[in-house]
């Protein structure tokens, strides 16, 4: 044999590859959000309302369900707001609403998030039948009429609350999250590096939640964005149809009530305009972040 | 005057994130009508970059920092897009490596011409098919394959409509970026034989991108050697091949050999590519150079003259002559000749594939063959021959219909669940492309990390101290354990997974292509690498490759793959060099090799080959 010495020595030369610029505890993902305008705008909206929801105690000048003021008052220099037909102060139910639907656009968007991971993924890795069955089980919940269903389970249930209404979202939020995330596992599975995990003698599971799995994480956080959006808009909807727990201060109890109340008739506007706006700008926010998702998932509409 | 003329060209890739990096500097030739003229270099040069400025194709960030364009009399450098568009395909045309990914799926053939013809041209929908048809025999496709849709193509069919699509309007030059890289060696040969006969009748001039000097001295009149996004040679084809003036050129070429030679030895380039968005002092390529001046350090050599030749060396410029020898050099030697014992064994394996569209294939019939104790065994054929279905079938990822695969007492056709588990322990694969064998996510060390606990049930201490050593073995600093998949380059990615199979301590290696997706200038490197490994490890090795070169360098046994059957089989040497199937022999004439342009190229088997399915 004559290699020579000179060639058995030339492994690459380690000094010319430049390592990547330190990241710190940055994720990716966060930089990226942060380099998009728009995204910028609602996460610093997003920022408000949580300031918002974690400090009510500090902000709300009143207790929101303490109804000890006049009823029916206009916005005034006490009641920025107006008050309730119960004499409740608005303001005040408005920042604690914020509490609401942050943690209903959450949890709930996590459950989905979640129940769309672990269905999506072990259908389209394992194929076969489990995937007839699983995606059988998402079509259904595809066709299904969501809002009517929505309805009914909250109308039926035994129990009524936050947690109800957290509940009936997750469970029938997940389906389109879960199609998405089998298709997207379906053109990872065939990698090499899969393949590579096999002979290495990694399990099915660990395959699936540490291998492939983070190389899907922009649509992970895609389908969370997506699904906290309809979680808020979902909650408010049950709430104003009177289908939560009309005791709960939340924006969709707000506009229960000031329907209930005729608040369009005695002239109350701000009770209720404020909780719609609040809606409103809320899930606007969390829209505008989703331009820097796409960016996550999309490297090319990332702002160089 | 010229056809295009490149002056002083310079492009700058800015991004918010990271330094500018210079792409291409200060780079001026030109290409004459009817001209074919190659565009060479490693992966990073700055070749494609360089060819899409010269389309104004380029994309932010990167764009045109410096210096002009002039096509055909005309100033392209600063023409908007309307201006544009009457130039692109009517007189300036291409095709990618891509091209053939970048057809239409829902379109028909026809349709696709169509496309063109209407966009550009009055022609009356029955001319347009009386054109398309023309097209497609002038690029050897049955007209009647104008009605077919892009998938129901072979990637070689694919890549020949492209080129007929890019021909369609008669352009006066023709940009080709890697227009066969990917594909195999006999369809590769087959569409640059075309390429080159279209050229010379009618009459376009053609630039030719690629990182394989082989092809591109075969089909080039004039050459261009680029390196770190300048140029560093220019020379005519024959005087390149007699005399390569830039030791980058001559390790390039050293990367050639005739395997059916009776001594084959093949030299590669050790290091990569330096990092544009530094800055350096002296000459780019003086870290890799064999014959490294004192001033190569200090002084940037600029393009000159010597002999018929520019050249951007000071070495070339001192002693136009040198012949220093190149040292990474790897000559194959014979192994023991004593017969070592059976590690696995094949027999009468069969397998076959049935598909809704396509009925039932023979992906492999009748197959058997033994891989012994420090011995390489080489499978050769063309893409679809079988040689995967054949590592599948070893490595229990597929099970044959008929026939075993025996590892000493094991039944690996019958194993399941645990037990197959178990026994890929001792079988391991390498993988052809090192840029989708490693997870992107996780750092060297993750990945050397699972095999170890899993296979070996080592502690983590004990698997970090093993990675450090399996990284040596491969010719990696330990340092690398950190490295995440995209901070390494294509080689040092192919040593990490190389090393990532040498982790459970198999007794079989199959390696799966594990040359072909890498730089012609790196291959000879890993080849050298797996040879090491099988001599000092004592590893029966499946060698699997489409490039008899490699198996000349690196087998002890070759067979010869065709659709699913061995055409023949034997000693490497005896195989090779006195090869008796016809489709041995396509094989051998189908590799790239400018050694043997001498010969009229006009008669080389390969022209007259049918097209591939």
């Amino acid at each position: 044999m004559s290699i020579t010495p000179q060639a058995v020595a030339s492994a690459p030369a380690p000094v010319d590859v430049p390592l990547a610029p330190r990241r710190g505890r940055v994720p990716q993902w966060v930089r990226i959000l942060w380099a998009n305008g728009k995204s910028r705008v609602g996460l610093g909206l997003l920022a408000v309302f949580v300031l918002t929801a974690v400090f009510a105690p500090v902000l709300a000048p009143f207790d929101p369900s303490s109804a000890e003021f006049e009823a029916g008052l206009a916005p005034s220099g006490e009641h920025w707001l107006g008050t309730t037909t119960q004499g409740q102060d608005v303001l005040s139910q408005l920042i604690y609403g914020a509490r609401t639907s942050l943690l209903v656009g959450l949890v709930a968007g996590t459950f989905a998030t979640i129940i769309a991971l672990l269905i999506g993924l072990t259908a389209g890795y394992l194929r076969g039948w489990v995937d007839e069955f699983l995606s059988g089980l998402t079509n259904l919940a595809l066709v299904i009429p969501v809002l009517p269903l929505m309805v009914t389970l909250a109308a039926y249930a035994p129990v009524r609350g936050v947690w109800l209404i957290i509940f009936v979202i997750s469970v029938t939020g997940w389906a389109f999250g879960a199609k998405i995330k089998r298709a997207q596992i379906i053109t990872l599975r065939t990698r090499d590096y899969v393949t590579a995990a096999k002979l290495a003698g990694d399990g099915t599971m660990r395959i699936i939640f540490r291998e492939i799995m983070p190389n899907m994480s922009s649509l992970v956080v895609v389908g969370f964005m997506g699904a906290a959006t309809a979680a808020v808009g979902g909650e408010a909807g049950l709430e104003f149809l009177g289908l939560g727990d009309p005791t709960t201060i939340s924006w969709g109890t707000m506009l229960y009530w000031a329907d209930n109340g005729g608040a369009l008739l005695t002239g109350q506007w701000a009770w209720l305009i404020a909780p719609g706006l609040a809606l409103t700008v809320l899930v606007t926010a969390m829209t505008l972040i989703n331009f820097g998702v796409d960016a996550l998932s999309n490297p090319a509409l990332r702002e160089e | 005057m010229s056809l295009l003329t490149a002056t002083d060209l310079s492009v700058t890739y800015d991004t918010k994130n990271s330094p500018p990096t210079r792409a291409v500097r200060g780079v001026s030739f030109s290409i004459e009508a009817g001209e074919c003229v190659g565009l060479l270099g490693e992966s990073g040069c700055g070749k494609s970059t360089l060819g899409n400025a010269l389309l104004r194709l380029l994309d932010k960030p990167a764009r045109i920092t410096g210096g002009s364009v002039t096509f055909d009399g005309q100033d392209i450098t600063a023409l908007d897009e309307t201006a544009l568009r009457p130039l692109r395909w009517r007189r300036l045309s291409t095709v990618f490596q891509s091209s053939m990914n970048s057809l239409n799926p829902v379109l028909t053939v026809e349709a696709q011409f169509r496309d063109v013809f209407t966009t550009h041209t009055s022609l009356t929908p029955a001319e347009i098919r009386q054109r398309g048809a023309e097209l497609l025999e002038m690029v050897l496709i049955d007209p009647s394959f104008l009605r077919f849709y892009p998938h129901e193509l072979s990637g070689g069919m694919k890549q020949r409509v492209a080129l007929a699509l890019a021909l369609a309007l008669d352009p006066k030059l023709v940009v080709l970026d890697e227009p066969t890289t990917g594909l195999d060696v006999v369809v590769q040969r087959s569409i640059l034989d075309s390429v080159r006969t279209l050229q010379r009748e009618k009459g376009f001039a053609v630039l030719l991108i690629s990182h394989d000097l082989g092809t591109v001295l075969e089909v080039a009149d004039r050459v261009l050697v680029m390196y770190a996004g300048e140029l560093v040679e220019e020379q005519d084809s024959a005087g390149m091949l007699r005399a390569p003036r830039h030791p980058y050129t001559r390790g390039l070429l050293g990367s050639y050999a005739d395997p059916r030679d009776e001594d084959v030895d093949v030299t590669y380039i050790p290091g990569r590519p330096p990092d544009l968005s530094l800055v350096h002092e002296g000459c780019l390529f003086a870290d890799r150079c064999p014959e490294v001046l004192d001033r190569c350090r200090t002084e940037a050599p600029v393009l000159g003259m010597v002999d018929t030749a520019r050249v951007a060396c000071h070495v070339a410029a001192a002693a136009p002559v040198s012949r220093v020898d190149l040292k990474s050099r790897f000559t194959p030697r014979e192994r023991p000749s004593d017969a070592p014992d059976d590690v696995l064994t094949i027999e009468g394996v069969r397998k076959t594939y049935t598909t809704r569209r396509r009925g039932s294939v023979a992906a492999v019939s009748d197959v058997s063959f033994a891989l012994r104790r420090g011995r390489v065994t080489a499978l050769v054929g063309q893409s679809g021959s079988g040689k995967s279905t054949i590592a599948k079938l070893i490595t229990g990822i597929e099970r044959p219909d008929a026939g075993s695969v025996r590892f000493g007492e094991t039944e690996v056709h019958a194993l399941r669940g645990r037990a197959l588990r178990a026994y890929r322990r001792h079988v391991q694969l390498v993988f052809q492309d090192p840029f989708s064998a490693l997870n992107p996510v996780k750092t060297v060390w993750q990945a050397l990390s699972r095999p170890l606990r899993n296979h070996l049930g080592l502690s983590t201490a004990d698997a970090r101290a093993r990675a450090a050593s399996l990284l040596s073995t491969v010719g990696l600093p330990v340092g690398f354990l950190e490295r995440y998949p995209h901070q390494m380059s294509g080689g040092q990615r192919q040593r990490v997974v190389v090393a990532r199979s040498l982790a459970p301590e198999p007794a079989v290696l199959v390696a799966d292509e594990p040359i072909s997706m890498l730089d012609v200038s790196i291959r000879a490197e890993i080849v050298e690498l797996l040879d090491e490994l099988v001599r000092k490890r004592n590893l029966a090795m499946l060698y699997i490759t489409h490039d008899l070169l490699s198996a000349r360098l690196l087998a002890d046994e070759v067979l010869v793959l065709q659709s699913g059957s061995v055409v023949e089989r034997g000693p490497a040497l005896s195989v090779i060099r006195s090869s008796e199937a016809a489709y041995t022999k396509l094989l051998l004439d189908s590799l790239p090799n400018p050694f043997a342009k001498t010969d009229d190229a006009e008669d080389s088997p390969a022209a007259s080959a049918p097209p591939v399915t």
